[in-house]
């Protein structure tokens, strides 16, 4: 809205400067968007929140302005003059509607003269941005915009029978509004139709007709000012998806006991500027008329909610500025100050949203200053809590953060088909019904296919050494529940190690991908890999993860890992490797918080380790865990570790086998190893790696 | 071996020299000769040369005069020939080590000048990772929070319109649901209701309560989805921290305070705030919180003269929209509005971030480039 600083004069004698006032207008509730000025004076863009309609007019902003200064407001008491015959002889009005249309006014005048307005009004209009067409159209904006009521000029001969019917629309109704479109409408709309009710001219609250709009040959005008139901225009602007002036102010919700005066208001002007006869009186259907109900506000209710006083005083004075007739109701009358004070107001018509004492108390405090309430610190009264998993989330970043991967933000909202790409089969994504494009029209059901993305993108980017991890949510459907589950999602390519003054590059491989997620595994004693995975990563080089737990349900594989399929890469043209992991998080928090709560001092051993090297040549097929385990069966305490420390194949070993150096490191609790224990170990070791895994060994 | 010869081989008595005052003639010539010897002495090989002709423990200078002079010498002499070979002695010995140790130093000296590391050149880097900047923000505000007895609360994103608009007193067809476009999902036939993107963290504000009896402290991290097409201000997705404190005395004086304490913490204690009146159905009274522009002082004057970027000279940068939890809300989780009051506010950590580090356009949050990330370690 904007409020013309000039205009504000003709009902509050302001003489603030436009930028004093547009602040002072900010500190009571009134935002603004900035103070401009132009040709006709100073305008103050005002962004009038959605529950004060009565400041959609300049008359509204002028009582807020009054109830800031102290100002007295001027009234408005238009009295045109009339002429004998009837308006209610020239014009019926029926309401068969009166739950969308509440109040319907209507008054006629005969022999106007349309032409071009005045410049004083163009110039009005032209500081509120609205186009000048000619002075009866003109007039209704001008009286919008001063009192912030709607109204609707008809040519009252294209009116036929000179009956007015405002009703509902009938189903799959339609008529052309007067911005030239053909419009349909459902039976929640309201119609302003006329003769005997069949034929629309108008859409109550929102747009007139082009039949019957008034034009420079129009001689007599039939003004309309009416106050149509605020949720029912909110409704039909939105089905109609034709939002005006008329239907904001409506859709707000109006001052029905304006709709009587802004049209006489618009009568006295169109006197004025168009000449002609007003017919006396005027036709007013109102079945919505309402009582206003009092509503009573306490200064122990202040109190309580503002945690600070206001004078007696100030309150009366702010309520009634604003209209809202305070009156003292309580026992100590007399008293200034007295805690048991109250108040009894009367909401003005224009007020509608104001129905209970908070309200008042909002209207109180917003006049009276909200810097005056002075801000403390109020005492804890609990302990405050983390969120469950805050420790376990934390351990995991540092963690992941050492290893040096970036923590990324990515936006579930992606294109089907590459969603579909990662999404597991069974699985039912969560589709969006009104989405933005179709490249965002699923929310992710894997955390992998964002990943890809943000590695691409960086790849497209010359960015090509990428180490990202992101913890977020997947999203599903189970059946028509949303499911969404809190996933760590990881993705690396280019080097592991860059090439530099002291070392040569190295490219990021499976074994790192699988180095780092044990290194996380150690939070949750360990990970435990097994063969599989997803179609999307490669079926050699990827596996599932899940962790040693007593809990059955960790235990199971709550990850996968691996190199994305080359299938995959291909299509989303990845020219290197590209490797990522997704691991569902709450199993891994449960599996660290376990491992935590099991974690006890092991002492120091006291006595020298001895590591001894078996060369072996084994089959392919056979696995490290096959060695590792053999070597465990035979029972010896003494086994510290078991390491794999070198792997070759080719020269020198016979196809299908290949050569695996294990060092077995052996350590006593209590006392130094002797040969004789040692060569013992080993020629036990040897032979059941011999026997059972038919490993050949080598001198070593 | 010293030049001019001493007659290291032979008795004192074979040379003649009788009278202590002669043999103490001769020390003081073998002295002077050591230390015009030392002179001559420059490097480690030279060195052991010198150290053997003096003490070498076979033929050295002092094992013949212990040899020749003073074990053959009268016994009346014998003090003073064995005083005088202690001096000389005390005083070869201490001179070598000297000049073994200044060798040393000097040879240290011309190697380190040859193999000092160049400082200059780069260590061995192990890159580490990041918090991406978002999170950064989220955990400085939860730590700020928590430390004033808020716990922290996550929710559902994808939401049932009754938590996102109706329990916040947002019916269908309010005008604020304009101010909201929201995203639905597709759901298959037979769905209980409808479901949307939650547009706010606020739903979490009624299952909180839901969830349990008053004192309610708490902060709400997430990520909340508008259906606004994307641009350097705009995206449809972004972040919030929501926050409640709903109690039996909770006053507007309380919240003001809250919120006065949280914005000092995170922008520094010279920050000045200001809330103005404003409208939200499940708050009231509503208000519009304002802090005092952090970047020119509240001057609305950039430091190097001209308009402040970032307040665009007002002054003031607008911060988050908050207030007392309207009455109304409490009726939908069964709380007595005449016994409890409270406070809630959401804050936008995207614009928050990007108003203290300078950032232009939003979509760098989420397009995730290294070189976005790696300058905020």
């Amino acid at each position: 809205m904007k409020v013309v600083y000039n205009w504000l004069k003709d009902f509050v004698d302001v003489t603030a400067t436009p930028q004093e006032l547009a602040s002072r207008l900010a500190l009571s509730g009134t935002n603004i968007g900035g103070v401009e000025n132009g040709a006709h004076g100073a305008v103050i863009e005002a962004e009038v929140s959605s529950n004060r309609p009565d400041c959609l007019g300049h008359l509204g902003i002028a009582r807020e302005v009054a109830a800031i200064y102290r100002l007295s407001l001027k009234h408005v008491a238009p009295k045109p003059a009339e002429g004998a015959a009837k308006a209610s002889d020239a014009i019926r009005v029926e309401i068969q509607s009166p739950e969308l249309c509440g109040r319907f006014t209507a008054r006629v005048i005969r022999n106007v003269k349309i032409q071009p307005s005045p410049k004083w009004l163009r110039d009005r209009l032209e500081a509120s941005g609205v186009a000048s067409i000619s002075n009866v159209v003109d007039i209704s904006n001008f009286v919008m915009l001063e009192l912030g009521h709607a109204l609707h000029t008809f040519d009252y001969d294209k009116v036929r029978d000179h009956k007015i019917v405002v009703r509902r629309a009938k189903h799959g109704e339609h008529m052309r509004t007067l911005d030239g479109i053909e419009r349909q409408f459902d039976s929640d709309i309201c119609l302003i139709s006329d003769g005997d009710g069949s034929h629309a001219i108008g859409i109550g609250g929102i747009m007139g007709g082009a039949e019957t709009e008034i034009s420079f040959s129009t001689k007599n005008v039939l003004i309309e000012c009416a106050w149509f139901e605020p949720v029912a225009i909110r409704r039909a602007a939105r089905f109609l998806k034709l939002h005006t002036e008329a239907s904001t102010r409506f859709g707000r919700g109006a001052d029905p006991e304006m709709a009587e005066l802004a049209s006489r208001r618009a009568a006295e002007l169109i006197l004025q500027l168009a000449g002609g006869e007003l017919l006396a009186g005027v036709v007013d259907i109102y079945p919505g008329k309402r009582a206003p109900q009092k509503i009573r506000v306490t200064r122990s209710e202040i109190l309580r909610v503002m945690g600070a006083d206001v004078p007696d005083k100030e309150i009366e004075a702010s309520l009634g500025a604003l209209g809202f007739a305070p009156v003292r109701v309580d026992q100590n009358r007399g008293a200034e100050g007295s805690l048991l004070a109250a108040w009894e107001s009367t909401p003005p018509s224009w007020r509608a949203e104001v129905e209970r004492e908070i309200d008042l108390i909002e209207e109180i405090a917003r006049i009276y200053g909200l810097d005056k309430f002075p801000p403390r610190l109020p005492p804890a009264r609990q302990g405050a809590a983390r969120l469950p998993h805050y420790e376990a989330e934390t351990r995991l970043r540092e963690c992941l953060i050492g290893l040096g991967y970036r923590e990324i933000l990515t936006i579930p909202h992606v294109r089907e088909e590459r969603d579909a790409l990662f999404r597991p089969a069974g699985i039912t994504p969560a589709h969006l019904s009104n989405p933005l494009s179709e490249e965002a029209s699923v929310l992710r059901s894997t955390g992998a296919v964002t990943m890809a993305a943000a590695l691409e993108w960086n790849l497209n980017h010359g960015q090509r050494n990428a180490r990202f991890f992101e913890i977020g949510r997947h999203y599903r459907l189970h059946g028509s529940n949303p499911v969404e589950t809190r996933v760590l999602t990881i993705g690396a390519t280019g080097a592991a190690r860059e090439k530099g003054l002291y070392d040569t590059a190295c490219d990021f491989s499976f074994a790192d991908l699988k180095g780092d997620l044990d290194t996380i595994g150690a939070l949750a004693a360990r990970f435990t890999w097994s063969d599989g995975g997803p179609s999307w990563l490669h079926a050699g080089r990827s596996g599932n993860i899940g962790a040693i737990a007593d809990d059955p349900i960790s235990r199971t594989s709550f990850g996968v890992a691996g190199q994305l399929a080359r299938r995959i890469a291909d299509k989303l043209k990845l020219r290197q490797d590209v490797f990522l992991a997704e691991l569902e998080l709450d199993p891994v928090y449960a599996a660290m918080q376990a491992a935590k709560e099991a974690r006890r001092y092991e002492p120091v051993p006291r006595f020298p380790a001895v590591e001894r090297d078996f060369s072996l040549l084994l089959a392919d097929g056979t696995k490290f865990s096959d060695v590792t385990e053999t070597i465990q069966s035979l029972g010896i305490g003494e086994i510290h570790g078991i390491e794999a420390t070198d792997l070759f194949r080719g020269k020198n070993v016979p196809a299908g086998k290949y050569s695996l150096l294990v060092r077995v490191i052996l350590q006593s609790r209590e006392a130094t190893l002797t040969d004789a224990q040692i060569s013992d170990f080993s020629g036990r070791i040897r032979a059941a790696l011999e026997t059972h895994l038919g490993a050949q060994l080598r001198a070593s | 071996m010293p030049t001019s010869d001493p007659g290291l081989d032979k008795t004192l008595s074979a040379l003649g020299l009788t009278q202590a005052s002669e043999v103490a003639a001769r020390f003081a010539e073998l002295r002077a000769h050591f230390d015009a010897q030392l002179l001559e002495v420059h490097d480690e090989a030279g060195w052991k040369r010198f150290r053997d002709t003096w003490l070498g423990r076979k033929s050295g200078v002092l094992t013949q005069i212990t040899g020749n002079w003073l074990k053959p010498a009268a016994p009346e002499s014998k003090p003073a020939v064995g005083a005088a070979l202690n001096a000389l002695r005390a005083h070869v010995e201490s001179q070598v080590e000297e000049r073994r140790a200044a060798i040393e130093c000097g040879a240290e000296e011309s190697a380190l000048a040859r193999e000092r590391t160049d400082l200059s050149l780069p260590g061995v880097i192990r890159p580490v990772g990041s918090h991406h900047l978002i999170r950064q923000v989220f955990q400085a505000i939860e730590d700020i929070f928590f430390s004033i007895g808020f716990s922290v609360v996550e929710g559902p994103e994808i939401e049932t319109p009754y938590y996102n608009f109706e329990a916040l007193n947002i019916p269908e067809f309010h005008p604020v649901r304009d101010d909201m476009d929201t995203f639905y999902l597709d759901l298959p036939k037979g769905a209980p209701g409808p479901l949307l993107l939650r547009t706010h963290t606020s739903p979490m504000q009624i299952r909180t309560m839901e969830r349990q009896k008053p004192p309610v402290r708490v902060i709400v991290p997430g990520k909340v989805y508008r259906r606004d097409n994307p641009d350097a201000t705009h995206s449809f997705i972004f972040h919030q921290v929501e926050g409640l404190a709903v109690d039996t005395d909770i006053t507007f004086c309380d919240f003001t305070g809250t919120i006065e304490y949280f914005v000092k913490q995170f922008f520094g204690p010279q920050v000045t705030t200001r809330f103005r009146p404003s409208y939200f159905p499940f708050t009231e009274p509503s208000v519009e919180f304002d802090v005092s522009c952090p970047f020119c002082g509240g001057t609305g004057t950039a430091a190097g003269g001209g308009t402040c970027s970032k307040c665009k000279g007002a002054a003031w940068i607008e911060l988050f929209g908050a207030g007392m939890v309207d009455p109304a809300v409490y009726g939908f989780v069964n709380y007595d509005a005449k016994k409890v009051s409270g406070f809630a506010f959401g804050v936008g950590i995207d614009r928050l971030a990007m108003l203290k580090y300078g950032i232009d356009d939003i979509q760098v949050f989420f397009q995730n480039d290294v070189r976005f990330l790696g300058q905020f370690p």
